[in-house]
């Protein structure tokens, strides 16, 4: 049995249902991350697993023990507040002995954790300040800190980067992810950039509509997506429509795959764009190559890759291609390859 | 023309207003407090302190002044303790209804100061609800003394002061946030210790901006402990309209009526310190 178990986990609201049967085995240690679109039930996850909402359906159980109906108070859940939560009317040192206070411990020792928690985040020096006169990022580690400070059995962070600017983003990413890996802090990140799921976690939930598409590692959600949906959301893709001929082949811009349909019905093919190759056109293609041929339509420089569009038979396509590399110029034909192992083949959705 | 300049000509109907039925009239009473009183109980106009010395010295102003400030803080804190938890849910609650709840709780702002006192006259008087509902249940043999005193002034005054005070505190519950509460939970805090450690904290400015008030109101209500004092409260305001209309006494009137002024201002200066200070 894992350290912590989701079970059936479910949460209606009056007219819709925001968590759906969410199971999930979490490893003492582990980080992981609930990935998903606003509104498909992350939050709420989390929020139950905290205590501050009840389940309408399903267990939480913590190294063993059921906790689905303790309350919040006795959860030892260190928990990272989208907008920090931190108290205005208390100083940043108070805010971070604030849970050591509430568990009585001795003063001395909530003075040497605090310092030590604030020294862990960075803010040596900071004690004596209110929280309004920090910046957003020094909000961010006060909350951090003050959730670490109480040595909490999981620790659990709601879309805790999302409001800071994009470098900080970065920096505070690496921070938070040795952080947890020196600790060897249980954790639950709840977000919606994928590019924090796929760094700062071992493994990643990927959420839609209040239940779990898939879980796996990063590589595993990127390069294998279960689901169209983990496919489209996580990285971009091109979704190319496929035909189906009666031998059950499928054909893409009136080539055909080496790949068969899994099931009946139509289908689209994903190609992730920077798993795509431009090439000279009428170049023979190497074995276990997808080649379609097109016209270059435009490209655009976005800094640290070129992206070309191709325009072919059956539509756009968009391929990255590495920064600093010429791209072809505009109406110009070229053959476009992929390996074989790269197509994904997914059903169409009705729209 | 720009905004700027267009702006003072907006408030001109509105100062005319003010100076014609409030300046006027208030610079008016200045001039009155300088008269004197005759032997006779006539206006004697004069130039002196005379008549503000003599009601300085009254002890009966200090009896009045003392009764002024234990009503209004009874009549306060009362209203306070039944607002602040009416503000609080109004403030937090999801309910669709939360529109209709708010209307209703400032709703006896509505009704006239003396069809309120009216009411708690049907409820507290000999005959009334509570009496009746005491004798009935046999808790006690005579009707207990509950209006024509301070005890119904008290009451009557917490109640009508408490609309203005849920306002404030809705107004003043600005840094108040549900995430701070579930911070506090998280961290260990049980239901109790979250409202004594955060929301009471964070809720301080707006409480000293609501007793503020509600004292001032209080300070200065008539209605009420003149109809449910029944002729044997005596505060500031029920002596500023004897002395005005019964004994047209007009300079002691004038008199005292700058001395509740001066007293609130002093009051409201203080509560405002308060509440800044609270803030920060």
């Amino acid at each position: 049995m894992s350290y912590l178990e989701l079970a059936g986990l479910q949460k209606r609201y009056r007219d819709s249902v925001a968590v759906d049967d969410v199971a999930l085995s979490v490893e003492k240690g582990e980080a992981v991350a609930l990935l998903g679109p606003s509104g498909c039930g992350k939050t709420t996850t989390l929020r139950m697993l905290a205590g501050l909402i009840d389940p309408d359906a399903g267990s939480i159980r913590l190294d063993g023990a059921e906790i689905t109906r303790q309350p919040a108070h006795k959860r030892n859940m260190g928990y990272v507040f989208q907008s920090y939560a931190l108290f205005p009317h208390l100083s940043v040192a108070r805010n971070v002995g604030f849970g050591l206070e509430e568990r009585r411990v001795p003063r001395p020792e909530t003075a040497r954790r605090v310092e030590e928690a604030l020294g862990m985040v960075r803010l040596s020096g900071l004690e004596g300040r209110r929280p309004r006169e920090l910046s957003g990022g020094q909000q961010q580690r006060v909350a951090l800190a003050r959730a670490l400070v109480i040595r909490p059995s999981v620790l659990l962070l709601d879309e805790s980067l999302s409001n800071l600017d994009a470098k900080l983003r970065d920096a505070m990413r690496h921070e938070i992810r040795d952080i947890q890996r020196s600790l060897g802090i249980t954790t639950l990140f709840v977000t919606h950039d994928q590019v924090e799921a796929l760094t700062m976690c071992d493994r990643i939930a990927v959420m839609k509509r209040g239940r779990i598409e898939q879980i796996g590692t990063p590589e595993d959600i990127y390069e294998r997506p279960a689901t169209r949906f983990v496919a489209d959301f996580v990285g971009r893709a091109n979704v190319l429509p496929a035909m189906r001929n009666g031998a059950g082949a499928i054909s893409v811009w009136g080539v055909t795959l080496p790949a068969t349909a899994p099931a009946d019905g139509e289908v689209d093919v994903f190609v992730r764009p920077q798993r795509i190759r431009l090439a000279a056109s009428g170049e023979p293609s190497g074995e276990g190559m997808v080649q379609l041929t097109g016209r270059v339509l435009r490209s655009v420089f976005v800094g640290d890759h070129v992206e070309v569009i191709v325009e072919g038979a059956g539509g756009q396509l968009s391929v990255e291609m590495q920064s600093g590399t010429k791209p072809p110029a505009a109406g110009t034909e070229v053959a476009v390859l992929w390996q074989a192992g790269d197509t994904l083949l997914f059903p169409r959705e009705a729209t | 023309m720009t905004a700027g300049s267009r702006l003072p000509w907006l408030v001109v109907p509105a100062a005319l207003l003010l100076l014609a039925v409030y300046v006027w009239p208030t610079l008016g009473l200045f001039r009155t407090a300088f008269n004197e009183v005759g032997p006779t109980g006539a206006m004697i106009e004069a130039w002196s302190l005379k008549t503000t010395g003599e009601v300085l010295a009254d002890s009966f102003t200090i009896e009045l002044t003392l009764n002024s400030l234990w009503l209004s803080l009874s009549a306060t804190l009362i209203a306070l303790c039944m607002a602040y938890p009416v503000s609080l849910f109004l403030f937090r609650t999801q309910s669709r209804f939360r529109g209709l709840l708010a209307v209703i709780a400032i709703m006896p702002m509505l009704v006239s100061g003396v069809v309120r006192v009216f009411g708690w006259l049907a409820i507290l008087g000999d005959r009334g609800l509570v009496n009746s509902l005491a004798q009935w249940l046999g808790l006690i043999s005579t009707p207990m003394r509950l209006v024509f005193n301070w005890t119904g002034v008290t009451i009557g005054l917490a109640e009508s002061i408490m609309p203005y005070m849920i306002l404030a505190l809705l107004a003043g519950f600005g840094r108040l946030d549900r995430t701070l509460e579930e911070a506090a939970r998280s961290l260990g805090c049980t239901p109790l210790r979250t409202f004594l450690r955060v929301t009471l904290p964070l809720s301080l400015p707006a409480l000293a901006l609501a007793a503020g008030l509600g004292f001032v109101l209080s300070m200065s209500a008539y209605i009420t402990p003149k109809l449910l004092g029944g002729g044997r409260v005596f505060v500031l305001a029920t002596e500023i309209f004897e002395q005005a209309t019964t004994n047209t006494n007009w300079p002691v009137a004038a008199v005292l009526a700058i001395y509740t002024l001066v007293l609130l201002l002093a009051l409201l200066m203080f509560s405002n310190v308060a509440a800044r200070r609270l803030q920060r």
